[in-house]
């Protein structure tokens, strides 16, 4: 059953490739090409240039440079604790980012219209703002008497802080459009509400949610602003990987900062890879 | 009998959706529930499958009372005007939902699958997703999944209403045959009159939240209730102050028949083999007749023409509101 399920999902994906590249095989129509130039100069431009101008840079230096970067201890524990603490929340946001989005979407309740705006704050406003708003409140004069500056768990709040929104945003839209007539049809089958939450809602969430996520940590991983005052930068303690990257600038180390910047690209790619696999395994699960 | 609705009231706000509605439905036929759109006749379908609670009153399912038994424990089937599927399951997956979820043997699970894709034609279909299904075949995938459950009942709301009339008119046949081989009491919500009359057994003419009247499809054509029913029920006109159906006047050239009202013909509108002519009588009506083409040509009618118009024998005929009014 499942391998005929894995080929029904294969089929329908495949379509689409096939019909495009029939039609790219024909000639393009004047719009599209004009269409196509625009996207890809705009694209290289500000996206794949820089990039390959980064590898160059990193790899200039041959394999040394990289060597040097990873076998620092400092750059090590930076790379670590930013990978790890992202990783971490970006799995809170995905229940989190869920819950919020549902109770956004099904519940009726006074100020439904202010939370929805407000879930997108952390999201709009200046990063380093957000850190001057997390010291404010969990820094050495907080009012509420909890203290995480300079502690490893205000680079997670700060990293939760800024990447609340990502999840909500994606899942919400898919949780709209998903009809009320598909849970009053599992119910009707005899499903109980976890179960048609379990087999029905969550499987049609699936895809968003993991998009969420990979936004997620992709701002996670390069968070700078919102981490730079509250978490005190401590080497091998709370230092993250874009403060390192900043200090090599400092430092006049082109190179290793090209370095990291490269490694950090991998990581992200690597993430956002995983996570689209994850997600196209279990959305087939069914 | 298999539905008893007793006494039932809904409101949604200050909408009454529902006035003390009280039917019977017999086991193993086919009913249609029909009557305008906003009337109420899926919010009752939705509180026998238990998806809409009453107000008040009873629903009994087979001797059960079900009123206050959840969806899950009703063993109803239900089917939605725009299908329900689960789009990320293949067709066969959707179908045996509702076997899984009993924990069924695997093979007792294939083996119905199976036998319920034949049943809806779409055996060749079993492994691929809703989505590359037409709405027609979705709508039959919806049907063999509610089947797979085996329910006491089975309710449809408005089934056919998001497909085309081509489409329609073969699935109500289809339907219909369907029904005659399963068996299964069916409940069906249509505003379609001619769908009601075509597919079911009994039909309840449902309009503003009250049931106006229950019967056969002859029974509600032939003697209709009330001048809703007959209103609903296919097209009215009136002459001399009676209400009657436009394909019930003879037409004359010549004053024939006693009583007859003269008039001149206003309108004259071919659709196929139907030619609808409009007289204006000289008493100020406008009177609608429904003849055939062969028949219109044979008159030789043509706009302007003096006619003669009187209900035929053995038309069915009621007071006009108007004119009892008046």
């Amino acid at each position: 059953m499942a391998s005929a399920v894995a080929v029904g999902g294969r089929s329908t994906r495949k379509r689409r490739p096939a019909w495009s590249s029939q039609k790219s095989g024909a000639a393009l129509t004047r719009t599209s090409a004009f269409g196509l130039g625009v996207s890809m100069i705009w694209f290289s431009l500000l996206v794949l240039i820089p990039l390959s101008a980064i590898i160059v840079k990193a790899t200039g230096g041959g394999w040394s440079t990289f060597e040097a970067v990873l076998t620092n201890d400092q750059t090590r524990s930076a790379l670590g604790l930013t990978v790890v603490a992202s990783l971490i929340i970006t799995a809170i946001n995905m229940v989190m980012g869920t819950i919020i989005a549902w109770v956004l979407v099904r519940d009726r309740f006074p100020g439904k219209g202010l939370l929805d705006l407000v879930i997108d704050v952390p999201f709009a406003m200046p990063t380093i703002v957000a850190g001057l708003v997390l010291l404010s409140l969990y820094g050495p004069e907080s009012p509420i008497g909890v203290e995480v500056s300079g502690t490893r768990w205000s680079v997670l709040l700060a990293i939760a802080f800024v990447t609340l929104p990502f999840v909500v945003r994606t899942v919400q839209p898919v949780l709209e459009e998903l009809e009320t007539d598909v849970e009053d049809a599992a119910a009707s089958l005899g499903a109980t509400r976890l179960t048609t939450f379990r087999r029905v809602i969550l499987p049609a969430l699936v895809p968003a949610i993991f998009a969420g996520a990979a936004l997620s940590f992709a701002r996670g991983i390069s968070e700078y602003g919102a981490l730079v005052l509250i978490s005190g930068n401590l080497p091998r303690s709370t230092e993250v990987v874009s403060v390192r990257l900043f200090s090599f600038l400092e430092g006049g180390n082109t190179e290793a900062a090209a370095a990291v910047a490269t490694i950090m690209l991998l990581i992200a790619l690597l993430a956002i890879v995983t996570l689209d696999v994850i997600q196209r395994r279990v959305a087939r699960r069914g | 009998m298999s539905i008893e609705i007793k006494g039932v009231n809904k409101k949604f706000g200050d909408f009454v959706a529902l006035e003390d509605v009280n039917v019977s439905l017999p086991t193993g036929q086919l009913t249609a529930l029909l009557g305008p759109s906003g009337g109420g006749k899926s919010t009752l379908l939705r509180i026998i499958a238990g998806l809409d609670a009453a107000d008040s009153g009873t629903i009994t399912i087979e001797g059960t009372n079900a009123t206050t038994l959840p969806p899950q424990k009703r063993n109803v089937g239900f089917v939605f005007q725009h299908y329900a599927v689960f789009k990320h399951m293949t067709v066969a997956k959707n179908v045996a939902f509702g076997l899984e979820i009993r924990k069924r043997p695997k093979d007792e699970v294939a083996a119905r699958v199976d036998e319920l894709l034949k049943l809806v034609h779409l055996s060749q279909f079993a492994h691929r997703l809703p989505s590359q299904l037409s709405g027609g075949q979705r709508q039959r995938m919806a049907l063999a999944r509610a089947l797979a459950v085996e329910p006491t009942v089975l309710l449809l709301d408005e089934p056919f209403g998001a497909l085309d009339a081509k489409v329609r008119k073969e699935l109500r046949d289809w339907l219909r045959r369907l029904h005659d081989e399963v068996h299964v009491t069916t409940v069906f919500v249509t505003h379609d009159q001619e769908e009601a009359m075509e597919v079911a057994d009994e039909i309840v003419v449902i309009n503003n939240g009250r049931v106006e009247q229950v019967g056969t499809p002859d029974q509600l054509y032939d003697e209709p209730a009330n001048d809703f029913v007959m209103g609903f029920l296919g097209e009215i006109t009136t002459l001399n102050g009676v209400m009657l159906r436009p394909h019930d006047i003879h037409l004359s050239l010549t004053p024939e028949l006693a009583g007859a009202a003269e008039g001149t013909i206003s309108r004259l509108l071919r659709v196929g083999f139907e030619v609808r002519a409009t007289v204006l009588t000289d008493d100020g009506e406008e009177v609608t007749i429904v003849l055939t083409r062969t028949h219109a040509r044979q008159l030789d009618l043509e706009t302007g023409v003096r006619v003669w118009v009187t209900p035929a024998a053995g038309a069915l005929t009621m007071p006009s509101l108007a004119a009892a009014a008046g």
